[in-house]
């Protein structure tokens, strides 16, 4: 291993002295690059995906987009990671390590003897200054698991920076593969490829005349977070597979202040978040925020005004996830016509919907799950004295299909009987399950404010 | 055919309608073509809510003679689907117009496969005489948005009959061999063949009756959604044909402050007995409730579990979930008002605001952001709790054209726009 690193400091040295051409930067460069296979497991079928990442480090540590899981998708879901090298069809194991709330990024960790040749990104010079208009860039985009995951080079120009709210640049054309690094003409890492934004096109056909689609490229990417957005966070891997801790503000529905509703209310030069919903007991309602009030400024910081309006939105929910659980700020607030300034201790997230315990009843042909603080928002329930449990999946074709139930259901009340936690819920249902004499069940479920009573025949 | 039905031909009018449309977001007049028939020497014309809605501007009635005369409405009810018109008699007189009317028959001694014949204006086809069976005769069939957007159907059951109808008989008459006005053609499911659907004369004389007296049919309301029991009476150890399944209870309704909760099956309705087995046999369970005067009291016997309850409600108005619609040309803007069941329907906490029907593209509503299905709640500092208010604030910037802030949810989340001239 120190033999590896000695050489590998040596062909850094050789970098910067002179441009070594683009062939041999790309190759070299490729060591920091993987294709990520896994497989979502649910209740009936596995979806395979293949993502790409960029290794971060000499624990074998691989980045993954965030768009990579959805999520829903309970972490024991993830299953068989296997991480393999451009050109090869040779993989290694990996294990899941969680996604980072603040990034978004999604963690994981190559086996030991499958790091071999692998080098961090980090071990290449970094821009020493952030990449201007017109400026060209390359990287690197792999083809599917067909085709080996064999490399491409791709390259294009700097054609506008943006704060999305991170710094990053788009280029005139796609210049890597989502997730994975790109270089300026030296081999200093610019950046790291985001999932590509949509694109508006006409469809022309013989039916159609010029009907508006978006498409987004999923292989190839043209929009870049830079380095000095990257790098600081890159430490940032989940101490558990639940990404925890997570710091909780509980305002939902945040909406931006456009410029003309500024401009209006005399704020020109920033913005500003609506917030639209408060959960009970939450540590903005314990704050005493409340709906209609526009936060102005956190920590003193006014919010700036950003393009397009919603990133200001983004802004403000980064501004919350980089701080911890416990953490104070202070925020200044416009009610009606007066400021307020607020104290405020973050909390701790409660439970995520892929942390929430769920039951898969196979003969029942459905998964229910715990009812969750974010369920009682959309419910309109105040949170703690909320009953029941959720649908989280049903089987097609099932006795509950047949019957009408639907994922996000809210069950109230099974064979006439008030469901008051998620216990008694798998309880009843393991019981209905394991009795062959049982011909049907009653659920009484909520869903859009109305409820319905629901038989279901068994068998 | 006999004397009755030749009589009945010259009762059947085409309806010629032109109305008021504030869908994209500006007042427009739109035409409809449908059927009706007369009822009476003083000139009352019997046709759907869908055909003549009170947006009308313009009825014009043609008469089995192929003479044109304008005509009024007189009442309106889309929960029967039933509109009363009356047409012009002083042009009647002027003109010297004759005209027959139809006689009623009784809807209650039709039997399934009797001959029936529906006369009306399909697709404009002024004078058109199907004729087919009496399908089912006990036909539920409830649609919250029914009639233009507004509910029908929960207090009736419909005649099915496979006489064909298209779009334009809606409002003629379902007539027997002798001529008699068994049914109002109604509707027929868009791509199904010959299931066509007519409201009972039965119905159709009662609610007529009120019209002509007040112009509109008052019911009560209790917030309670029934549903039939079908095959559940053993889950409820119920004995035989008794029972009604409340499936749901609207929140913040006269049924939820007495206690009903979903789940409940109520056994009797002021002591009388329910049998809500069938889908048929909801609509009358319901009207039984919506034929008290609005305010009164409904005593509810539920079976919960094991226990036997009494429980009280007291009702209040039947209200539609369509509100007052309304255009503000210079904003380009159309709106509704938010009613109490719209609020109910979409888990709104009252019956604050405005619904965005539509905008029109270029003009201050579109470009501040407004998008249709938004609620205004708030314009500057005052709350748009009725429709009047915000026609104020509306006179008051067409006098003085200012910037306004205007506070708006969509899908439950606050937003603020401006409206500039």
């Amino acid at each position: 291993m120190s033999l590896f690193r000695r050489s590998l400091f040596a062909l850094a040295l050789a970098v910067t002295a002179a441009a070594a051409p683009l062939p041999e930067l790309f190759h070299e460069r490729l060591k920091s690059v993987v294709a990520v296979e896994f497989f979502i497991q649910a209740e009936t079928e596995r979806q395979p995906v293949t993502v790409l990442g960029t290794v971060i480090d000499d624990a074998g540590t691989v980045i993954l987009p965030g768009a990579a899981i959805l999520p829903s998708v309970a972490p024991a879901q993830l299953r068989d990671f296997k991480v393999y090298r451009p050109g090869s069809t040779e993989s290694s194991a990996a294990v899941y390590l969680g996604q980072d709330a603040f990034t978004g990024w999604h963690f994981v960790r190559i086996e030991e003897k499958g790091r071999a040749g692998l080098v961090p990104v980090t071990h290449w010079r970094t821009m020493t200054a952030d990449p201007v208009l017109s400026d060209e860039l390359w990287g690197i985009g792999l083809r599917n698991k067909d085709e080996d995951f064999q490399p491409y080079f791709l390259s294009s120009r700097v054609a506008v920076m943006m704060k999305l709210p991170q710094k990053t640049v788009i280029l005139g054309t796609d210049v890597a593969g989502p997730g994975l690094p790109v270089f300026n003409a030296a081999g200093e890492l610019a950046g790291l490829a985001q999932t590509s934004f949509g694109q508006n096109f006409l469809i022309f056909s013989r039916n159609q005349r010029g009907n508006p689609v978006v498409l987004v490229n999923v292989e190839e990417s043209s929009v870049v977070l830079l380095a000095s957005e990257v790098l600081p966070n890159l430490g940032r891997v989940p101490k558990s597979v639940t990404g925890r801790p997570i710091a909780w503000f509980g305002a939902y529905g945040l909406q931006p202040m456009d410029p003309e509703v500024a401009k209006l209310l005399k704020l020109e030069n920033q913005s500003g978040v609506v917030v639209s919903d408060i959960m009970k007991s939450s540590p903005a309602d314990q704050a005493g925020l409340q709906e209609r009030d526009i936060v102005l400024a956190i920590d003193g910081q006014p919010l700036p005004r950003l393009k397009p309006d919603r990133i200001v939105v983004s802004y403000f929910g980064q501004a919350i996830l980089r701080r911890q659980p416990a953490d104070t700020i202070s925020l200044s607030v416009l009610r009606g016509t007066s400021r307020v300034e607020l104290k405020l201790k973050l909390g701790d997230e409660p439970k995520l919907v892929r942390e929430a315990d769920r039951r898969y009843f196979e003969k029942l042909g459905f998964t229910v799950r715990e009812f969750l603080f974010n369920d009682s928002i959309m419910h309109r329930a105040s949170p703690g004295t909320a009953e029941g449990v959720m649908v989280h999946f049903i089987k097609p074709g099932s006795g509950v299909a047949t019957a009408g139930l639907r994922p996000d259901d809210w069950v109230r009340e099974i064979d006439g009987a008030e469901i008051k936690t998620y216990a008694q819920a798998t309880e009843r249902l393991a019981a209905i399950e394991a009795d062959q004499n049982k011909a049907e069940f009653v659920l009484l479920v909520s869903r859009g404010g109305e409820t319905q009573v629901l038989r279901v025949k068994l068998n | 055919m006999s004397r009755g039905f030749n009589r009945l031909l010259d009762a059947v009018v085409r309806i010629d309608v032109r109305e008021i449309e504030f869908n994209d977001g500006a007042k427009r007049i739109t035409g409809g073509v449908g059927s009706g028939v007369i009822i009476s020497n003083d000139g009352l014309v019997l046709t759907n809510a869908h055909v003549v809605s009170p947006q009308a501007v313009e009825i014009s009635v043609t008469l089995a003679s192929l003479e044109r005369v304008n005509a009024k409405l007189v009442g309106w009810d889309h929960w029967t689907d039933l509109a009363l018109l009356r047409i012009d008699l002083d042009a009647i007189k002027r003109r010297n117009l004759r005209f027959a009317t139809a006689d009623f028959g009784d809807s209650d001694d039709l039997f399934v496969g009797q001959t029936v014949f529906a006369v009306g204006t399909p697709h404009g086809l002024t004078r058109t005489v199907t004729r087919g069976i009496i399908s089912n005769n006990n036909r539920y069939f409830e649609d919250s948005r029914g009639v233009n957007g507004y509910e029908t159907g929960a207090f009736n059951t419909w005649l099915q009959t496979d006489a064909a109808i298209n779009p334009g008989n809606s409002g003629g008459p379902l007539v027997t061999e002798d001529g008699k006005v068994v049914g109002i053609n109604s509707r027929g499911y868009v791509g199904a063949d010959n299931l066509g659907f007519a409201i009972p004369a039965k119905v159709a004389r009662t609610v007529a009756a009120t019209l002509v007296k007040e112009g509109a049919v008052t019911r009560s309301y209790a917030g309670i959604g029934f549903r039939e029991l079908q095959d559940l009476e053993r889950f409820y150890a119920l004995s035989a044909n008794t029972g009604v399944l409340v499936a749901n209870i609207d929140v913040g309704s006269p049924a939820a402050k007495a206690g009903l909760r979903a789940g409940d099956v109520v056994l009797t309705l002021n002591g009388r007995k329910v049998d809500g087995r069938f889908p048929e046999q909801l609509p009358p369970i319901q009207q039984s409730i919506a034929s008290l005067p609005a305010g009164s009291a409904v005593k509810v016997g539920v079976k919960r579990g094991d226990q036997i309850v009494e429980l009280s409600a007291v009702t209040e108005k039947l209200e539609s979930r369509v509100g007052e619609e309304w255009a503000f040309e210079k904003w380009g803007l159309t709106v509704r008002k938010v009613s109490r069941a719209y609020a109910r329907e979409n888990q709104l906490t009252d019956a604050t605001g405005v619904v965005v029907l539509g905008v029109q593209p270029g003009y201050p509503a579109a470009e501040a952001g407004l998008a249709r299905g938004d609620i205004i709640t708030k314009v500057g500092s005052k709350t748009i709790a009725e429709l009047v208010q915000l026609k104020a604030l509306y006179e008051a910037y067409e006098a003085a054209p200012e910037p306004q802030l205007v506070e708006a949810q969509r899908n439950r989340r606050i937003s603020l726009y401006v409206i500039k001239p």
